[in-house]
Order: C-alpha cells, then sequence, then structure tokens
C-alpha cells in the first residue's frame, strides 16, 4: 500500500462509532498492517461527538492523529461539523439524515443514507453503522479483504449475525460513485 | 519483665525512652506475656507500630520481623503483608488511639470488613500525648489539652452513648474487648483470645499519660492521682454506668473468633478456584 | 510471537504478569481503570491477588504491604490518585521496597478533565513524596507495544534498585489501541531484550548499608531475619534514630544508588540528530510520536530537523541536550514542564521554546508551523489567542 491511511469516524453515542474503527485496526492487525486507534469520547450528551481515529499502515505508525483523513465518517451534525475542515484530498461519508452537506468544500462529499437504508430494510436504526462499515469496506478495497472484514465484524459483533451480514451487503454493494 | 524481655524483645530497647509513669510499658507487657504464653515464638510474629508515643516506643522492640507505617497506615500495610505471609503467621500491631480512631479510621473499618487477620492493640493514653498533649477522639468531653485550653467541645467515640468498639463490631471485627493497664491477667486473656482469632481482633486498653494527659487535665503530675482517676472510671461491661460520664467499659465486648472467613484465606481459596476452573 | 489489537492498559498488564507481578492493590479511576480490571482477571489465573481499596492511598499501602511480604506488586491511577500515593510512595522509597506505580496522566490540574491525556504529572512523578533526599525513577512509553516492555523494566529495575519505580503514561497510551506483540516463548522473550530479576530477601543485620550499590536485597517479613523498616530514619539495621548522621548515611544511599547507576536506566530515542540540526524537537510520551511523524516530513521538506525522546524521564538525561540550538519542547500541557529541564541542560546562546496542549494531542501541521517561525526567527504562532512563549 506504501502509505499511512486516516479513517476518522465520528458521531454521537450509542451509534457504534468505537465498534466500526475496533473492526476495521482488528482486520489491519490480521492482515500484518501497523495500525492504531485512539477512541475521545466528548461530551456527547451535550451535543458532542464520540470520535475514533484510525492510521493503518505497512510500516510501523509514528503519529496516531488523523489530521488529513483520507476518510471522515460523520454520522452526526456535530462531526461533520467538527472535523470537514481537516479533509483536503480524502473523502467526506456522511449520514444525511443528520448532516447537511456544506457545499464550500472542495473535497469530494458521499451521502450514505444508512440510516433510512437500516430502517426500510431491517427494522432498526442500529444496524446503520454496519451500513457504513460494509461501503467503507468497498472504498478500502485493496487495503483489507471483505472477508476479513466480515469475519471480525461477526466477532466484533455477537448479536444478530444474519441482519448485520445484510446491513453490511447493503453498503458494500452501494455503487462506488 | 525480665523473663519475657530476654526472650522476646531487643536488650538495645530495653528499658524504653518513655516517660516516667508512662503505663505504655504496662499495655506492652501485657502483649508479650499473652504471646509467650500462647506459646508462640519469636519467629511466629511479624510486629507493626504506627505512630506515636505507641508506634515509637514498641517499635523494633521485637525481636523479630519489625514495621512501622506512616501515621494510621499499618492498617493497611499489614492487609498487604498478610496477602503475603503463611497464615501461621500472626500480625501483632500496637498503635495509638490517634493512629487507629484517627487518621487511621478508614482503614481500620476496611480491616475489619474484610477480617484481615491481625490483632490491634490500641495503647489509648486518651489524645495526642506525643506531640505535647492536644485532644483525640477519647478525650473526654471538658477536658483541658494543649488545643483545647477552654476543654474540649467536640463529641468523642466514648461519651453521650457513643462506643468505637459498636462502629467496629457493625464493621465486620470478629474479636473486641477493652481494658486499661491497670488491670491485670483478664487483659493478657483478652489478648491471647484476640490472637487467637483467625481474622480481624481489636483490643483497646486505656493506659495513663502522666506527662501531658495528667497534667493538663488533672492538673498533676502524680501517677497516683492518674491511676486513681482511670481506676474510678473502670467498670465492667455489664455494669450500670454514670450517663454521659467518660466510662471505661472493660471486658470481651464482642466474640465471633473464627465465625467469618478470614480476609486472606478467602482470597487465597479465589485464587486457587479460578486457577482450577482456567486449567 | 503472537499480535494483538489491544490497548496499553492491556499491554501493562500483560507486562506485569510476565515480569512475575503476584498483588495488585489500587481503586478505580479514569483512564486506568482497565489496568485495575484487567489485572482482577489475569491475577487469579497465574496465582496472584486482586485487591480493590478504599482509597488510592490504601491501595498503593496494600501493594507495599504485600511487596514487603516478599511478592512482587504493582498498582495503577491517574493524576488524583498518584497525589494520593505521596504517603505510601514516600514510605516505599525510605524503606527501600520495590513495586511499580503506573500513571496514566490526563488533564489536570484536579479532576479536569478524565478521559483526554495530559502531561502533569512530570516533576511529581520526580517528587513524589515530601521530604527529598531521594532520586526516583520513572520511565514513560509512547506506544502500546512500549507500555509492556516498559513495565516488564520498570519491575527489573525496582528490584535492583529496591524502590518504587513510575510508569509515566499518558491517557492516549494507556486507552489507545495499537499493534501489540507478545512473546510466547524465552527465545521471544530474549529478541525483546526484556530484564528480569526475582525477590531476594535481606538476612540482616545490616538492612540499610552505607552504599550506593544495586542488588542490595530487600527487606522482607516473615522470615524471622530480624528485618526493621519503619517510616523514621533508620541506622544500618533499621533502629529508628534522630541523629543527623544516620539521615545524611541512608540519604546518601537513596539518592546515590540511583545517580551512580544511572546507566541502568538511561533510555532515549533519537532521529536526525547526526547533522547539527537547527531545531531540536523535545517530547516523551504521546506528543513524541507526532513529533517523529513531524520530523520526517520536515526532513522531507528539506529542513535540518532533528528529536530527542526521553524514554527514562528520570534521572533526568541532561546530556542529551549538549548541542547549541533551537530547541522546541512540545508537551501535553499548557504551563511547561519537562522544557524547565531542557532550559536547564542547553549550552548558553541555545534558545529553548515551548508548544503545550493538553487534552488532545498536536498536530504535524501545528508543530511545523512552529519550526519554521524558529527558523525564520519569528514568534511562534498563536492559537486561540494562546501565546507560546520563548524559554
Amino acid at each position: 500500500m506504501g502509505k499511512r491511511i486516516e479513517v476518522l469516524i465520528s458521531g454521537f453515542g450509542g451509534q457504534g462509532v468505537v465498534r466500526l474503527g475496533q473492526i476495521l485496526a482488528q482486520v489491519s492487525v490480521d492482515e500484518n498492517l501497523y495500525t492504531t486507534m485512539l477512541v475521545s469520547h466528548g461530551t456527547e450528551t451535550r451535543g458532542g461527538y464520540v470520535r475514533t481515529q484510525v492510521v493503518i499502515s505497512d510500516a510501523p505508525v509514528d503519529s496516531p492523529v488523523c489530521e488529513d483523513p483520507d476518510f471522515l465518517v460523520a454520522m452526526s451534525k456535530a462531526a461533520y461539523n467538527k472535523f470537514k475542515p481537516l479533509v483536503s484530498q480524502g473523502v467526506i461519508i456522511y449520514e444525511p439524515y443528520y448532516v447537511e452537506q456544506d457545499h464550500g468544500l472542495h473535497c469530494r462529499q458521499i451521502s450514505v443514507n444508512a440510516r433510512e437504508m437500516a430502517i426500510n430494510e431491517l427494522g432498526r436504526e442500529i444496524y446503520a453503522n454496519v451500513v457504513v462499515l460494509g461501503y467503507l469496506t468497498r472504498l478500502l478495497d485493496g487495503t483489507l479483504s471483505k472477508d476479513q472484514v466480515l469475519k471480525v465484524m461477526l466477532q466484533k459483533i455477537p448479536k444478530f449475525h444474519e441482519e448485520n451480514k445484510k446491513a453490511f451487503e447493503l453498503g458494500y454493494s452501494l455503487a462506488v460513485s | 519483665m525480665d523473663y519475657l524481655a530476654n526472650k522476646y524483645l531487643r536488650p538495645r530497647k530495653i528499658p524504653s525512652t518513655a516517660c516516667s509513669g508512662c503505663g505504655l510499658g504496662q499495655v506492652h507487657k501485657k502483649t508479650v506475656k499473652a504471646i509467650d504464653e500462647l506459646g508462640l515464638g519469636v519467629e511466629d510474629v511479624v510486629w507493626g507500630t504506627g505512630i506515636g508515643c505507641a508506634g515509637r516506643q514498641t517499635f523494633a522492640t521485637w525481636k523479630g520481623d519489625n514495621f512501622a507505617g506512616t501515621h494510621g497506615r499499618v492498617y493497611a500495610i499489614a492487609s498487604g503483608l498478610r496477602i503475603a505471609l503463611p497464615p501461621d503467621k500472626k500480625i501483632i500491631c500496637t498503635v495509638g488511639d490517634g493512629d487507629s480512631f484517627g487518621i487511621g479510621f478508614l482503614n481500620l473499618l476496611h480491616c475489619a470488613r474484610r477480617n484481615v487477620d491481625m490483632t490491634v492493640v490500641v495503647c489509648d493514653n486518651l489524645g495526642y500525648m506525643s506531640t505535647g498533649g492536644q485532644y483525640g477522639w477519647t478525650t473526654p468531653l471538658g477536658v483541658k489539652t494543649d488545643s483545647s485550653p477552654y476543654g474540649t467541645y467536640e463529641s468523642n467515640f466514648m461519651q453521650e452513648g457513643q462506643d468505637v468498639l459498636n462502629i467496629l463490631k457493625d464493621a465486620g471485627a470478629t474479636f473486641l474487648a477493652r481494658h486499661t493497664s491497670l488491670q491485670g491477667q483478664e487483659a493478657v486473656e483478652s489478648i491471647k483470645k484476640a490472637i487467637l482469632n483467625k481474622g480481624f481482633s481489636l483490643v483497646h486498653v486505656i493506659y495513663p499519660c502522666v506527662t501531658n494527659f495528667s497534667d493538663r487535665a488533672l492538673g498533676t503530675r502524680k501517677p497516683i492521682a492518674m491511676y486513681n482517676w482511670i481506676k474510678e472510671r473502670t467498670y465492667g461491661l455489664h455494669d450500670r454506668v454514670p450517663e454521659n460520664e467518660m466510662c471505661f467499659r472493660t471486658g470481651i465486648y464482642h466474640d465471633a473468633s473464627n465465625t467469618r472467613q478470614e480476609f486472606s484465606a478467602r482470597l487465597l481459596e479465589f485464587t486457587r478456584e479460578i486457577q482450577r476452573r482456567a486449567r | 510471537m503472537k499480535r494483538y489489537f489491544d490497548t496499553g492498559n492491556r499491554a501493562i498488564t500483560e507486562g506485569a504478569i510476565l515480569a512475575g507481578c503476584k498483588v495488585f492493590a489500587g481503586y478505580p479511576i479514569t483512564p486506568a481503570t482497565e489496568i485495575a480490571e484487567n489485572m482482577s482477571r489475569r491475577l487469579p489465573e497465574v496465582g496472584g491477588y486482586y485487591v480493590q481499596a478504599e482509597d488510592e492511598m490504601t491501595g498503593m499501602h496494600i501493594a507495599v504491604g504485600a511487596s514487603l511480604g516478599g511478592l512482587k506488586t504493582m498498582t495503577a491511577t491517574s493524576g488524583p490518585g498518584y497525589i494520593l500515593y505521596a504517603d505510601p510512595y514516600g514510605w516505599a522509597l525510605g524503606c527501600e521496597i520495590p513495586i511499580v506505580v503506573v500513571n496514566a496522566q490526563r488533564v489536570g490540574p484536579v479532576s479536569g478533565i478524565t478521559g483526554a491525556p495530559g502531561q502533569g504529572e512530570f516533576y511529581i512523578a520526580r517528587y513524589p513524596t515530601h521530604g527529598g533526599n531521594a532520586e526516583t525513577i520513572v520511565l514513560a512509553p509512547n506506544s502500546v507495544q512500549e507500555a509492556f516492555s516498559l513495565t516488564v523494566e520498570a519491575f527489573y529495575l525496582s528490584e535492583r534498585f529496591r524502590m518504587p519505580v513510575t510508569v509515566l503514561a499518558d491517557q492516549l497510551v494507556t486507552d489507545g489501541w495499537e499493534t501489540l506483540e507478545l512473546p510466547e516463548t524465552r527465545e521471544e522473550i530474549e529478541k525483546m531484550g526484556l530484564r528480569f530479576k526475582e525477590r531476594e530477601i535481606c538476612r540482616g543485620p545490616v538492612f540499610y548499608p552505607f552504599t550506593d550499590q544495586l542488588d542490595v536485597p530487600p527487606v522482607v517479613m516473615g522470615h524471622n531475619t530480624g528485618g526493621t523498616c519503619s517510616d523514621w530514619t533508620p541506622t544500618d539495621e533499621g533502629y529508628d534514630t534522630e541523629e543527623v548522621e544516620w539521615a545524611h548515611k541512608h540519604s546518601y544511599r537513596l539518592i546515590n544508588k540511583v545517580r551512580n547507576n544511572k546507566e541502568v536506566i538511561r533510555r532515549y530515542e533519537e532521529h536526525f540528530m547526526d547533522d547539527d540540526p537547527d531545531v531540536v524537537l523535545v517530547a516523551y510520551g504521546s506528543p513524541s510520536r507526532v513529533m517523529i511523524s513531524c520530523v520526517k516530513k520536515a526532513r522531507e521538506e528539506g529542513l535540518k530537523v532533528g528529536c530527542i525522546r526521553p524514554i527514562s524521564l528520570w534521572p533526568f538525561l541532561d546530556d542529551l541536550y549538549h548541542r547549541k540550538t533551537n530547541y522546541l519542547v512540545v508537551e501535553l500541557n499548557y504551563d511547561g514542564q519537562l522544557v524547565r529541564e531542557v532550559q536547564r541542560c542547553v549550552p548558553t546562546g541555545s534558545n529553548v521554546h515551548f508548544f503545550g496542549k493538553c487534552g488532545e494531542l498536536p498536530s504535524v501541521a501545528e508543530m511545523l508551523l512552529q519550526i519554521k517561525q524558529i527558523l525564520n526567527g519569528e514568534p511562534l504562532v498563536r492559537s486561540d489567542n494562546w501565546e507560546w512563549e520563548a524559554w
């Protein structure tokens, strides 16, 4: 891969933001890559954010900070507004139910309607993060293998395996525009 | 003391540097006598001490192993030590009233809760006497000390219906007794029972401080005055006592010896069980 | 070697277990709670004991007490608990009892911000108790892997020097997740360069020798050695004394066993320091990770920048700062602590600058900006109306 990949995932508490980071980072370790993950809990009860910063590299990672993310996943308005200035070359993936797109940004932005898909297809919003995971896995094709992500996902999320597999596929099969 | 001193104590520490008329030696001797009458040797006991008259005067007097904690912490250190020591080793701590009922009280209560196998002999001279005589948690109400020149105004652990031993009992101590240093064999018997309890034992022993307590509270340094003052206030556990006066109700206050599993034994058993399951 | 993806808290636990730790006593506190939790799970599996104490001060006292009984022990906390260790830390220093103490630094003062990183106990770790007359040993990991290896090393040093050793981590090191490799065979352990020392027992009658020598076994209770230890100044046999000569001899040992054996403790890392850099960055703990990234970036841009990361913080490695140049010290605090020591050590004519953040890491971009300001002879850049001082 030859370079470091920074993935910043942020949202509010309960959205499974940390779980997503854990899965991506664990897969990286399993694939003999180097990885770091920092988790910070802001005051999410007062409109703050939960943030997980994952760095994946084929060399040991020095700075664990995502200061120019290759992928920013914004699952809340606060997360989007706080971290959008960081992205220069990377992609912002946002949840349109919570986020109003800022058209003044120069980077690529992708709206992934994970919440709606989760509710419509699986009946519950809790699967939204796995829809995002599926989508991210598609974007990280070549770095992380889909099979490995699925395997780790099922290890890390012990319940509702069928639903989660379906949610993952929903995200993964979204066309990469 | 000669026989006991030769057998158990370090010659360079005898005689102690205590003030003349001090009753601490009486408590110390009773403790050593109890050890002797139980047939224990120097190697069977690890001796802990606190800070203050009782701690400093008894530290490193024991021929075997000795440790002295910082103020109020000997109970916590002893709890850790208990985990490491073989179960048949006795931990005996001679401490003061300030050390145990003041600065170390939280640790003392938790030792009682955990039922840590140790015997705490509280050598109570009714206040902070090694620092020159300030009131403490067993100083009688109204008594003058250097920090209560108009008489103590604070409630203590011994009057107005309060008894520090009640708190320790509720916290889980399995043996509790109270005596004065002026009592004889009955106090020794209590200390023996305390040592035999595999659990947390505390023996509260009131002793006279002539130099500081008596001087300020009674206006005299004549030992006989202080001794009489203590004797007049000494009662049996079941005696009727005058209300709201400082009384020393002596005897075995609570004996639940060996009824509740001791802390380190429980911890050891727990660990063995987890290891067994892990295999 | 088995690879895991785990936290510094886990790494510290596994390091302690590998080093032979048998007792952990402590009190729950963010962000060190997971160390206690992990120890409560791991210790019984290896025949060890976990005790949850009524407060941090008691926790360390229980741990020191168990060490006094001959077991290797550890306690872990964060700033608010570390300050409560002052009493048992001093007791263990004075009585020369081995114990490993972990401090996962968070944002202060007082309770501050619980789940965010800080570096406010640089000096408290040097002076963890009152009274002076002692040197201390402090190691600072900057990664999950190093949290593991330095915990093992802390046990080794605590036995050889018979004293408490602090592992001064921060919230990002303890809570941060990273690749962690744990050795499984003797060969792997050796390959990692880990050092071990078993507990020995001082048989007396001299328990506190007037010497700076290492490997004097500590006092251990329960073996009828006549061992004595106390909070008072000891004679060489451990009797309490008020004589100044004994205080002098005891202090001589507490100070010089560390000062005269610094080489055993010494650890540091340097990057790009061979060509007399125009700016030398200095940081320990998690900010040093960003620092190293920053220096690599600066070199890519053709800037002559190097960096020093002290790993053994105390005793302080004065000689690392021998170059007359510009220094930029980066810390997770706003007051500047490490920078004071660097300032003390640099040759006359050097310029020492300070850039501090707290609660989150500075970025490479921020550091690079400050480096460029220094190279241009301009004042450091303000952020949020905060003025960075030149020291």
